[in-house]
């Protein structure tokens, strides 16, 4: 009898506390942000210093999750099949648009919804201070008369810088041994070890050596020169008309509630402001560039279609 | 425990077919060069390295001069244990399949509750009450303060 | 040297104040807990908790990050032994020989031993990190692509086979683990491998998964798989004597932890899956060496001592790398270069000169870490120990419980959890037919890597194998691992050569 009893009071527990609980405001817990590269890269890092600052504004932790594999599919092909609760972001960069022209991918730009951009980087080549080439013209003309001699790192293959390597090629008019690796960090690794002449990174990889001495920016595909380094010449300036660089943003699955993209979207704007990460993003010679959900929408849209071309002529 | 002869040949052919089938799967991709590897060059190489192990494994075995190995494993053959297992392995299995709908906690409660009784815990009410304390606890510990996140489902919790 | 000691006096001094102390305490409580949950580790655990440390100043919430990552390790070890639940990486040696201690009843110096030997290996490590930081980053720099093949060939083939049991089996098991390691995209070149239009396999098999199912879900129905009048008893019931280890065990374990703490040194400044190597190399080293090579597999002591300090010893050198390149070779240290971010500190060849007061402040709060984990975890032996006093038909159903939560916690993913129990499956297999799941393990975590470094190093050398020979640490590691696969060969020969030439 007794027995019945208690087995009775366990069953009436457990209905009690199967009673729903109603529905908090978003966020109710922490919102992850997928990194579609390993952890040391120049998208991890700047995500990584700004993550707690946005999570001061939102009131809920930021953690970061790196997803590497297949040059960021992996990373984005998650990020595009999650939970469109608000709770998923993923860091778009430039390469969103770039992969889907050269690989079938599960997953476009339009999977997801623009949330806000962040930066804006030019990129660049590396090499060792204690490499013969002095500058530009010293590189491209060695180059010129060694085709596919000179090794260039890259931080995956398709990838953002990959790419931009690629285009520099077309537009110097010379070829390079690219070397693909997992990752901005083990690139500048085998740069630092010289196992490779050269390689193709976006601010700040790499930039701490530069500072250093130990590394030197040979070729700068940028509009302007970089404030912390003003006496570094764009390559337009010296003689190659080609500027390349990389957008970083937060997207959110399709279908995410618009509401929740609000407040992540002030959460990282005021995040952005906070002057301990404007500080911290000079010192990482990271050119913020706030864009808003429309405009980084359309900025997308324009990227998506100018690499698609650019990837056809390249295949050529 | 003692191993039959006749066994361990039979895992070696099912482990010399897996690198078949492995084979078989990378030839279907691009080779390349050794110069200038492919994406199917590695597990091509895996696939023939795993059938040439397996196969001198095999060969090894049937070139011994040993006799057969008695077995001592009886405990396997009594139909009790399978049950068992058998049930263990269900509840697994079913609480993985449902994990998300239920969430956390009632899986967790329910899951206890199936494991403890297919090993034989017949006395109902320490089992539940035994499964309703672990699922408590450790939704309190995980959940709560350590704030992992874990599958809410219809209960919300 | 004289600087970095004063240095290192400032940042003791630093980190010992009640109130940092106190942080790293709660650090290490939090770590510890989470660490004994399988699949979830140290990165879950700091990344979880780096919210927490806002409050406070940097030097305090890196203190606190710090005793989160060692209570991480030891809780993993903990599990490891108790449970034969590798809860990270590293710790799936340490179930080998610690497990069967566990079920011989000698739990309790299994787990002291764990503590002991990180302890002292972690300030073995501390000297050399504060010594030789600087020369030591160099050398790791000079590992290219050729070094990294040739490296992970020769640990390939020589760990293979690190619980001495038939070559063959180990090295079928390895070849295994290798082809599930190709499962997902083509590292160089991204197309998909096996996949067979599945989200989930593009990712890759979570090696976590196939961890915990092999060896703690395998156990699990290896128990399971017996009559019920077994399944009322306990694993064992400890004595009170031996719940710590005795002066005999700690006379055996002091060498083994010494060389452990080198070998993990050492290894631990190579990029990549140091730890890993780390431990499978000073357990094979301890197999060897000892006297009583038949006691490994069975709960020698060593084989757990050793291996436990090679950990510790490789996650100290792992921040080598971290702080004076300013390059993160492992996510734990990824999440540390994180939380310096947050504190505006951008770690790199100029971070010990323009930040020392934080540099040191670290180097001592890791070693305040490891000390109040060792203070920590002794009195918590007994009360670990006696979890095997409950009777298997309870305890078996927890495991699972706590398997199954903890992976999950590792991805939110459901079908990590499949994997996990299709690897139990298998694992209770191999267990039958006397395969073993170290090998496996060890080529599911090298074998990604060492396809990349074969083909990058070929892309470099324009298809010439003669860069694998060219460069001397490449062709030392090729050499070492040609000779290790004819020594044995030669010593047959020759022996047989003997015999026939005596009759």
């Amino acid at each position: 009898m007794l027995r019945k009893k208690i087995l009775g009071l366990l069953v009436i527990l457990t209905l009690l506390v199967s009673v729903p609980i109603q529905a908090a405001e978003f966020p109710t817990k922490e919102v992850q942000v997928i990194i579609p590269w390993a952890a040391g890269g120049a998208t991890d890092l700047i995500f990584r210093a700004l993550a707690p600052h946005a999570a001061k504004h939102l009131g809920k932790a930021v953690v970061i999750v790196n997803r590497p594999g297949g040059g960021s599919a992996v990373g984005y092909t998650e990020g595009a099949k999650a939970k469109a609760d608000g709770y998923t972001l993923t860091s778009a960069v430039t390469p969103l648009t770039i992969l889907p022209h050269q690989v079938t991918t599960a997953y476009t730009y339009k999977d997801f919804e623009p949330v806000i951009n962040v930066v804006s980087d030019p990129s660049m080549f590396l090499i060792r201070s204690d490499m013969p080439w002095k500058n530009l013209r010293e590189f491209v003309d060695f180059a010129k008369k060694n085709p596919n001699m000179i090794t260039v790192g890259n931080s995956g293959a398709g990838g953002g810088v990959h790419l931009v390597a690629l285009a520099f090629e077309k537009a110097a008019g010379v070829k390079f041994n690219h070397i693909p690796f997992s990752g901005g960090g083990p690139s500048v690794t085998a740069i630092l070890g010289a196992h490779i002449n050269a390689v193709s990174v976006s601010p700040p990889e790499g930039i701490e050596h530069v500072k250093a001495g130990k590394l030197k920016i040979i070729a700068l595909f940028a509009e302007k020169r970089l404030e912390m380094f003003p006496d570094v010449l764009t390559v337009k300036e010296q003689g190659i008309d080609f500027a390349m660089g990389m957008w970083r943003g937060l997207i959110a699955p399709k279908g995410t509630p618009a509401d929740a993209i609000k407040k992540l979207h002030d959460a990282f704007k005021l995040g952005m402001e906070d002057p301990a990460f404007q500080k911290t993003a000079k010192d990482m010679a990271v050119n913020l560039s706030y864009l808003g959900p429309e405009a980084f929408g359309k900025l997308m849209a324009n990227d998506h279609e100018f690499f698609g071309k650019l990837v056809k002529e390249i295949k050529k | 425990m003692k191993i039959l002869k006749r066994d361990e040949a039979i895992v070696g052919v099912v482990i010399f077919l897996f690198g078949a089938i492995t084979t078989f799967l990378s030839l279907k991709m691009p080779i390349g060069t050794l110069r200038m590897a492919g994406t199917g060059f590695f597990p091509l190489c895996l696939g023939i390295l795993l059938m040439i192990l397996s196969a001198a494994f095999v060969l090894k075995l049937l070139v011994q001069h040993k006799k057969d190995v008695i077995q001592k494993e009886v405990v396997a053959k009594t139909p009790g244990v399978i049950r068992q297992m058998g049930l263990f392995l269900g509840a697994m299995v079913l609480a993985t399949l449902f994990f998300n709908e239920l969430g956390y906690p009632l899986t967790s409660f329910l899951l206890m509750a199936a494991l403890l009784w297919s090993l034989g815990m017949k006395r109902w009410v320490f089992n539940l009450l035994l499964s309703f304390i672990t699922a408590g606890a450790s939704y309190f510990l995980f959940v709560q303060w350590l704030k992992i996140p874990l599958p809410k489902g219809w209960i919300g919790l | 040297m004289f600087e970095s000691l004063q240095h290192l006096a400032t940042g003791f001094t630093i980190a010992g104040t009640v109130q940092n102390l106190l942080y790293c305490l709660i650090g290490a409580i939090v770590g510890t807990l989470i660490g004994v949950l399988p699949g979830i580790g140290p990165i879950a655990g700091i990344a979880l908790l780096i919210p927490a440390t806002f409050s406070l100043n940097p030097t305090s919430a890196i203190i606190m990050l710090a005793g989160i990552y060692y209570g991480a390790m030891y809780g993993g070890s903990t599990t490891s032994i108790l449970l034969n639940v590798p809860g990270e990486t590293a710790s799936v040696i340490t179930c080998i020989d610690g497990y069967q201690m566990a079920q011989k009843g000698r739990a309790g110096p299994a787990l002291a031993i764990c503590a002991i030997g990180s302890f002292i290996a972690g300030t073995i490590g501390l000297f050399g990190l504060v010594f030789l930081a600087p020369p030591l980053a160099e050398a790791a720099l000079a590992f290219g692509p050729p070094e990294y093949f040739s490296l992970m060939i020769f640990g390939f083939i020589v760990l293979s086979n690190v619980t001495g049991t038939s070559l063959l089996k180990a090295l079928m098991m390895a070849t295994v683990g290798l082809i599930i390691g190709t499962i997902g995209l083509d590292p160089v070149t991204g197309d998909a491998r096996f996949v067979f239009g599945s989200t989930y396999l593009l990712g890759g098999i979570e090696f976590v998964a196939v961890a915990i199912g092999l060896f703690g879900i395998g156990e699990v129905l290896t128990n399971v798989h017996q009559p019920q009048e077994l399944l009322d008893q306990r694993v064992t019931v400890p004595r009170f004597r031996d719940l710590y280890p005795s002066l005999q065990d700690l006379k055996k374990s002091i060498a083994s932890i010494l060389r452990g703490a080198g070998i993990g040194f050492g290894v631990g400044l190579v990029p990549g899956p140091a730890p890993v190597i780390a431990t499978y190399s000073s357990y094979m080293i301890e197999r060897k060496i000892s006297k009583h090579p038949e006691e490994f597999g069975k709960g020698a002591i060593e084989g757990v001592a050793g291996p436990e300090s090679a950990n510790n010893s490789a996650c100290q050198s792992a921040f080598i790398p971290l702080f004076v390149l300013g390059i993160p070779f492992a996510p734990p240290t990824a999440i540390l270069l994180g939380a310096l971010l947050i504190h505006g500190v951008s770690p790199g060849p100029l971070l010990i000169s323009q930040h020392p007061g934080l540099f040191w402040g670290v180097i001592a709060s890791m070693y305040i870490g490891n000390f109040i984990l060792l203070i920590l975890n002794l009195p918590f032996v007994p009360l670990f120990a006696n979890i095997l006093r409950i009777p298997k038909k309870i305890l078996l159903p927890l495991v699972i419980l706590f398997c199954i939560t903890g992976m999950y916690t590792v991805n939110n993913s459901i079908p990590d959890i499949w994997v996990m129990l299709l690897f139990g499956a298998l694992g209770f297999l191999m267990r039958k037919w006397a395969y073993e799941g170290a090998p496996l393990l060890l080529a599911l975590v090298l074998g990604p890597r060492l396809e990349i470094a074969f083909r990058q190093s070929l892309m470099i050398s324009h298809g010439d194998f003669g860069i694998f020979i060219n460069r001397p640490i490449s062709m030392v590691f090729l050499l070492a691992t040609v000779l290790f696969l004819i020594i044995p060969l030669i010593r047959m020969t020759l022996k047989k050569q003997r015999k026939e030439g005596g009759l």
